[in-house]
């Protein structure tokens, strides 16, 4: 086995390039926590436009074909990407992209050759933003049952009407990426169909939700999300992926990475930070990091880090050599999530109140312990209850049905 | 980065399960629990044939040399026995600190004896006070004329019944590290080994009533042991958890077929998702403890610094083996506590294991100190 990339002179050299273009275009402003409304949108922008930088270059979706306008790397340079704009605290796309991760990734499995060219090429690049719309008041954890956001066909066109809720974050999105309902009277698994749809369609108007997260444009972690409605929107007839009422083979594929099937490298940005602060912090004239049941929380948080980050290197590598995947996907999104619920409560033991309060001088800097205390919580549910994690898993070990389930697929091919 | 098995682990992998399945099934294994010695000879001199163990062991010294993650392989098959036996006391633990401690002289007289099975080693560190720390070595060597003698009690010695040669840790100095190795003959006169009775498996009591021991039997230098026997252990210990790995995979395997095979109002119990919820815990640890073992093997037959990794896996797989156990025993109910079924063999280990050679508190300690928090 060999658990680290090893990599050659070119591929060091590639770091080298990534590193100094990085270097010249990342502003230490834009790794800040925004202190207004006005603030965060002003700072989404400025992602926007580094998304935008690394798109030309093929870095912001590095394993994507080239054809479609990725970058066409293989999955070291990738890997040498992604470290590097983690040093800055940022992953790829580094923005909120949900839709152009698993859409793009569903269209590359399920689409026709002229949908991959039309709309994987703005993804890739940068050029728009894409939200999932999946959950329904009446569908959640269910997304077989959704019903309310129906597709109706009327010649060259689909008329879609109903809500969704639970969407993308704030500052809006150019594209929306939709599970509707298209046939009210089929079974259930037959009578779904996805769209890849422009989001200034008249007809599509957005209410906040506000959650008790933080973090706006945070990666994966949103504090707001949006209720959208649809009122007769007409969406042209191409824009359904992989056929009418197939939309629950498609959505094996984008529930298969939305679990974890695609695994995940990098460092835990709360671990390195809470350290530090348990290494600053004194009570009682000692270190927190030097008192022993400090020391013991520490230790218990590391390791369950460290397995999170074990299992995600697991399914990184499952993927992108192509292996066979069983439950890993779903074992890897419960096991992140329950540490991070989990955590909550050891960080609250190890340091007390002031992981608790964004306050400049009693808090923990720039608030990052106080946000782990709220997207602890909030993280539990997107993407898949923990309680939907263990269903999939059931199923795939063999035992919650009387077939074993196969886990989705993520490239068309595996082997 | 590849995380797949090598074609020759692959071999090997098939070799030591068809192995298990014909000389050790489960009636073997339950048959061997009640036995004063772990060592079962006809099993022993098969294992030997098979160069099993000299499998750490260099090829100068007998034995085949194997990468650690090569010998990995082997010890997670025989964990799924659980197999009985000195295989890690004797074939990892004991010669690798005897290859960390000893002169060259000794290595060349001991460690050949024990890759072909005619020497039988243990290592005795703990005593009544359980700590595996170098504080925790109280039994001195006292010098005299030349020799040593021997007073006292090592407890929790892995195998010390089958064992022919005793490696004891013994006091030599008074700062914590002052701590030498001896290589003692278990049938020497006034050593007494006794298997301790209960939910433990072949852990042992050694007494050391008045045993002279001779200048020649000190293992290298004198002070010098403890340093020894933690190199010996950072590089073991993967191997304890790799057993404990297999031992995990088999209770998972047995927990799956029970959950599809037990029928209870209608339907496999399999469908019930509290039941579910027992298999989803257990393969949690299981994979926890396979993939934390693995990158500790890995750095270290990468040459990488290990000691964080090593403790850490060491932590993991001891809590893994015993929350494994718990959660097939709520899978199991009653069928898991008869004894002929096979699973009451792993929870017994589980709990041997979960103290020998530093329990998981200990271990995470230990990857605090490694990391320098």
């Amino acid at each position: 086995m060999d658990f680290e990339v090893t990599y050659t002179e070119e591929q060091q050299r590639f770091r080298r390039e990534v590193r100094t273009w990085l270097e010249a275009n990342v502003s230490a402003e834009v790794q800040r926590t925004p202190t207004s409304a006005e603030d965060n949108y002003r700072r989404y922008l400025e992602l926007r436009a580094l998304g935008r930088k690394l798109g030309a270059k093929g870095w912001l979706y590095p394993t994507a074909p080239a054809k479609y306008g990725g970058g066409g790397l293989d999955v070291d340079h990738a890997i040498i990407l992604e470290e590097e704009v983690d040093r800055f605290d940022l992953s790829l796309p580094p923005y909120y992209d949900s839709g152009g991760r698993l859409g793009s990734a569903s269209i590359l499995v399920w689409g026709t050759e002229e949908q991959r060219q039309a709309f994987l090429p703005p993804i890739y690049r940068g050029e728009v933003r894409t939200w999932q719309l999946l959950t329904e008041p009446g569908a959640g954890s269910d997304l077989a049952g959704v019903r309310m956001t129906t597709a109706v066909r009327d010649g060259d066109e689909y008329v879609i009407k109903g809500q969704k809720i639970f969407v993308g974050s704030d500052n809006g999105t150019d594209r929306i990426w939709l599970i509707a309902c298209t046939d009210p009277n089929g079974r259930r698994h037959e009578n779904l169909s996805w769209f890849m749809i422009d989001a200034n369609l008249p007809g599509i108007s957005m209410q906040p939700m506000e959650l008790m997260g933080t973090g706006g444009e945070g990666g994966t972690d949103s504090g707001v999300k949006q209720t959208v409605f649809f009122d007769d929107v007409r969406v042209p007839a191409v824009a359904l992926v992989g056929g009418e009422n197939k939309g629950w083979t498609v959505a094996t594929t984008h529930l298969e990475l939305e679990h974890g099937g695609g695994g995940r490298i990098g460092r835990n940005r709360v671990w390195d930070r809470l350290l530090r602060y348990c290494q600053e912090t004194k009570r009682d004239g000692v270190p927190l990091s030097q008192q022993q049941d400090v020391r013991d929380s520490l230790a218990d948080i590391y390791i369950k880090t460290e397995v999170t980050r074990l299992f995600g290197l697991r399914n990184f590598w499952l993927t992108y050599a192509r292996k066979p995947k069983s439950y890993e996907g779903p074992q890897l999104s419960y096991y992140r999530k329950t540490t991070g619920l989990w955590m909550t409560g050891a960080i609250l033991e190890a340091v007390g109140p002031a992981a608790l309060t964004t306050d400049p001088t009693w808090g923990s800097s720039a608030g990052f312990l106080e946000t782990q205390q709220r997207n602890g919580i909030v993280s539990v549910h997107p993407g898949g209850t923990t309680d939907i994690q263990r269903v999939q898993m059931a199923r795939r070990i063999g035992i919650g049905r009387s077939t074993r389930e196969k886990a989705g697929t993520v490239h068309g091919a595996e082997t | 980065m590849d995380l797949a098995l090598t074609e020759s682990q692959e071999m090997l992998r098939s070799t030591a399960r068809s192995f298990m399945e014909r000389e050790a099934p489960v009636d073997v294994i339950v048959g061997l629990q009640k036995v004063e010695s772990s060592l079962a000879p006809d099993l022993w001199k098969k294992a030997a044939r098979l160069g099993w163990l000299g499998i750490v062991i260099p090829t100068e010294y007998g034995g085949s040399g194997d990468r650690l993650s090569d010998a990995a392989v082997l010890y997670e098959e025989l964990g799924r026995g659980p197999l009985p036996g000195p295989f890690f006391s004797s074939g990892v633990l004991g010669a690798l600190t005897v290859l960390e401690g000893a002169t060259e002289e000794q290595r060349r007289r001991i460690l050949p004896a024990v890759a072909s099975g005619e020497r039988v080693l243990t290592v005795a560190i703990t005593e009544p006070n359980t700590s595996w720390g170098p504080a925790g070595i109280t039994l001195a060597a006292q010098g005299r004329n030349g020799s040593y003698v021997l007073n006292g009690t090592k407890l929790f010695v892995a195998d010390a019944t089958s064992a022919s040669d005793l490696v004891v840790a013994v006091r030599t100095g008074d700062a914590p590290t002052d701590v030498s190795l001896l290589h003692v003959d278990a049938k020497a006169r006034g050593v007494t080994a006794r298997r301790l009775p209960g939910f433990v498996s072949w852990q042992c009591e050694v007494a050391f009533d008045n045993v002279q021991v001779p200048a020649s039997a000190l293992l290298g230098e004198a002070q010098r042991g403890w340093a020894a026997l933690a190199r010996a252990l950072e590089r073991a210990l993967p191997l304890l958890c790799a057993y404990i790995v297999g031992g995990c995979q088999a209770v998972y395997e047995k927990s799956v077929a029970y959950t599809q095979s037990r029928v209870q109002f209608g339907v496999p119990i399999g469908r019930f998702q509290r039941v579910q919820d027992h298999v989803i815990r257990l393969v949690n640890h299981l994979d926890s403890a396979r993939w934390a073992t693995w990158e500790a093997l890995w750095k270290l037959d990468g040459g990488r610094p290990a000691a964080a990794s090593v403790h850490m896996a060491k932590a993991v797989a001891s809590e893994a083996y015993l929350e494994a156990c718990n959660a097939a025993h709520e899978v199991h109910a009653g069928m898991g506590v008869l004894v002929e079924y096979g699973l009451a063999a792993h929870t017994q280990m589980s709990r041997t294991l979960f103290h020998y050679l530093g329990d998981p508190r200990w271990h995470k300690r230990r990857m605090a100190d490694a990391l320098e928090w």
